[in-house]
């Protein structure tokens, strides 16, 4: 199964959103990880994946590899389920 | 202040322990006599150790008198015939520690170097910087260097800081040049303006009216700034700012100026210690944005009435000739050590005409020579770089300051390296421990700059007729070196053995592995941001060159965290020659694809706001400049990576004076033995003779890339993918 990972800052004027969409996901059952990219783990995290603005959704597969992105901009729920099995 | 110490004949007979007879004799109707600094003979007289203690420490003139006295009874009653002045001074801070007056013996010691590694250093080279020839003039320096570091470490630095240094937990660079700054960036708007007039200089010359005079008037500005910093003399934009001094100019004559520059900056018949200057000098292909909209400054220190955009051609046909020069390397068709060409590769460079042409033009340079560092600045960065791989964004304050680009110059005051694996020693597999071990190198680190930062504030405080005068020289209505724009630098080195010794695997084995070096570098950065609002200092981690502290903090460990580190510590420990890995760097004989070595070390890179770089080693492969250019360009596209230099090796005849590919121990042309290996030790080109063991042992590991490194139709082509 897909999951979600979402990096937020917080002085970003989008993240507040991007959050939100992160709780919808939830609720749907979709594994999502946020990171803050003020604290440790989040900025280690944001590096791996070269998040170098917020918010950042990255989509992942079961092996880690990567389906999709948005960097520096929040997408629409229906943008992300195109690439979740449970939307499809 | 006395030297020498000889007895007279007489006193031989001074019938020793008889108190009687030592009660007869003051001072002054002792028999001795000293020789002095000042090459003349003064009598023995107690009474300058009386003076000296009262002078130099805080004890009471009591002790004082009572410590001269014995050290005088002891002196007579030794029968030595020949006594020098630093054994009386330390039998003097021998009473001082019969006393329990440990402060007062820091204060009283006498810094200098024992006769026999004088002859050593004399005789033999210095091998902590390869940049440092062997000469009288460099033996002045190592002389000079030691004084000074020791002084750095009793007097300038706290003891906590200082013994921090001598274990190796952390690394204080330069301290041979503690009252110096790090290193500089500067325009050359500066000496354009103000022509040359430097405090203590027995001339003033006017800004210079054509472009010779104005390369005479850069070459001796540096030569200056040599004497002041202690490491890198970076110059911003050097081709666009020659460029309104280069109108008519013919082709010849351009080589002809491009050639002087670079052999000017290349021979080492300059100021300190015989050294050539480590010069940086920054090229753009295109006319920076920020600079795009200033008037230019011509001929005469005047403006043109013409923007700097308007001078684009004259820019780009001074570049590409720096790059003819290069391309042809030295007398001996050895590339030039010195100075560093970096390109910065932008987005507008690659909207700007010609672009494609000149990329080709720097990787030929770059296979042939190895020269050319491809600086990537992606975005709306802007970034000026000044050592090894020490560059600074432009901030917002800094692009205004770019409307009167003279005021754009910068500093870092100060590098300090942490010792990495050592905190994995001390954290003994628990995480918890290794970043508080971490945060409290760190900590110490911060304490040093905040110790070197008052010293050299203290030294500007003289102001022009202090010791950095040329520092505090105030043309444009500040310093020249301006201490609210200072950087203070945190390096790191052995990341990869950090994470080796903690999680059991090397970064490039496992993905784990890696993320936790991540982890590492991202806890410092959080650290040092922390630091900088705290202190309201700019606090920066650096890449540090590391060319001989990664070997000085193996040997350490090996001592100290053994049998550990000998499994730990890389290279051949069975001659010496060990190193931890430099920085946040991938082990250099890991066999990876190199364009993932650079796409790796990258993701490190936007946690490194000094400034970063890979290196593509290339041993004796001359790949084609159309398969570089394509390395170069998916590199810019597909990696964080800030910067990368692709290093090929050569040999270079002592006898026959030509140079061919690759390392070898015979002259491939007349077969002499005479010959000697060049290759970039850290951050620069230079000859393996001066390297230091670790450096050495790092040679050999060096993984050059074979397996990527194919023939096609007659080419050779590096893999980028």
């Amino acid at each position: 199964m897909e999951s979600i990972k979402i990096f937020v800052k917080a002085k970003c004027p989008r993240c507040p959103a991007a959050k939100e969409i992160g709780i919808e996901l939830e609720k749907e059952g979709v594994p999502v990880f946020h990171y803050d990219l003020d604290t440790l783990d989040g900025l280690a995290e944001a590096s791996f994946y070269s998040v170098l603005s917020t918010p950042t959704f990255i989509i992942e597969d079961e092996e880690e590899r990567e389906l999709a992105s948005w960097r520096g901009m929040v997408p629409t729920l229906q943008e992300i389920k195109q690439y979740l099995s449970l939307g499809r | 202040m006395s030297n020498v110490i000889g007895i007279k004949e007489e006193r031989k007979n001074l019938k020793v322990g008889d108190s009687t007879l030592r009660q007869e004799f003051e001072t002054t109707d002792m028999a001795l006599f000293v020789r002095t600094s000042e090459e003349s003979m003064n009598d023995w007289n107690r009474q300058r150790i009386v003076d000296a203690l009262i002078r130099e420490t805080y004890i009471d003139a009591g002790t004082a008198k009572e410590i001269a006295k014995e050290v005088e009874d002891l002196i007579f009653s030794s029968k030595i015939k020949m006594i020098t002045a630093p054994l009386i001074r330390e039998l003097v801070n021998t009473k001082l520690i019969e006393r329990g007056l440990e402060q007062a013996r820091k204060m009283h010691t006498r810094l200098g170097m024992p006769l026999y590694d004088v002859d050593q250093l004399i005789l033999h080279p210095n091998k902590e910087n390869a940049n440092v020839p062997h000469g009288p003039e460099a033996t002045n320096l190592t002389l000079a260097e030691r004084i000074k570091k020791e002084y750095a470490l009793l007097s300038v630095f706290s003891q906590e800081t200082a013994d921090a240094h001598m274990r190796g937990d952390i690394h204080l660079h330069d301290l041979g040049f503690v009252d110096r700054p790090y290193c500089s960036g500067q325009s050359l708007e500066y000496i354009k303006r103000f022509g040359l007039s430097l405090p203590n200089s027995i001339a003033m010359a006017k800004p210079a009216k054509h472009p010779e005079v104005l390369l005479a008037h850069m070459v001796k500005f540096a030569a200056a700034l040599q004497s002041n910093f202690a490491g890198a003399i970076g110059w911003d934009s050097v081709n666009l700012f020659f460029a309104p001094y280069l109108v008519g100019m013919s082709d010849r004559d351009l080589e002809q100026l491009a050639q002087m520059m670079i052999f000017e900056f290349s021979q080492q018949a300059v100021a300190r210690g015989g050294q050539a200057i480590f010069t940086d000098l920054n090229l753009y292909w295109e006319v920076p944005k920020h600079f795009e909209n200033v008037p230019a400054i011509g001929p005469g220190g005047v403006t043109t009435g013409k923007n700097y955009s308007d001078y684009l051609r004259e820019s780009q046909r001074f570049a590409w000739a720096l790059f003819n020069v290069y391309l042809d390397g030295d007398g001996s068709g050895r590339p030039f050590f010195f100075p560093k060409p970096l390109v910065h590769i932008t987005e507008k460079f690659f909207q700007t005409p010609g672009h494609f042409d000149f990329l080709h033009h720097i990787c030929e340079v770059a296979s042939e020579k190895g020269n050319t560092y491809f600086v990537l600045d992606r975005g709306e960065t802007a970034k000026i770089s000044e050592c090894c791989r020490l560059s600074f964004k432009l901030e917002q304050s800094d692009l205004e300051d770019a409307k009167e680009p003279w005021k754009m110059r910068y500093c870092a005051l100060q590098n300090v390296t942490l010792n990495l694996p050592r905190i994995a020693y001390l954290a003994k597999g628990e995480d918890t421990r290794l970043f508080a071990h971490l945060t409290e190198f760190i900590e110490i680190a911060v304490k040093a700059h905040l110790e070197k930062k008052a010293f050299i504030e203290k030294l500007l405080s003289i102001g022009e007729r202090g010791p950095l005068a040329l520092l505090a020289m105030n043309r444009d209505g500040s310093p020249y070196l301006r201490m609210h724009r200072v950087s203070y630098l945190i390096g790191m080195v052995g990341l990869n053995e950090m994470v080796q010794i903690h999680t059991g695997q090397e970064m490039h084995q496992s993905k784990q592995a890696f993320k936790f070096g991540l982890k590492v570098i991202a806890h410092m950065k959080l650290l040092v941001d922390k630091m900088s609002e705290r202190y309201g200092m700019h606090f920066v981690l650096e890449q540090t060159p590391a060319e001989s502290t990664a070997y000085r903090f193996a040997k350490l460990d090996l001592r100290y965290h053994s049998p550990q580190s000998g499994h730990i510590v890389k290279g051949d420990l069975s001659k010496g020659e060990v190193y931890y890995t430099n920085s946040t760097y991938l082990n250099n004989s890991a066999v990876l694809n190199p364009i993932e070595r650079v796409r790796q070390e990258g993701l490190f890179h936007p946690l490194i706001e000094a400034g970063a770089l890979t290196h593509i080693w290339l041993g004796e492969a001359k790949p084609s400049k159309t398969s570089l250019a394509n390395f170069v360009i998916k590199t810019f596209r597909q990696t964080q990576n800030d910067q990368i230099a692709f290093s090929p090796e050569f040999t270079t005849c002592n006898a026959c004076n030509r140079t061919s590919r690759g390392l070898r121990s015979i002259c491939s042309y007349c077969g002499s033995k005479e010959v000697d290996g060049i290759t970039r030790i850290t951050g620069y080109f230079t000859k393996l003779s001066s390297w230091n063991k670790g450096k050495l042992g790092e040679l050999r590991n060096r993984y050059r890339n074979q397996a990527y490194l194919q023939t096609k139709e007659g080419d050779t082509v590096l893999m980028a993918g």
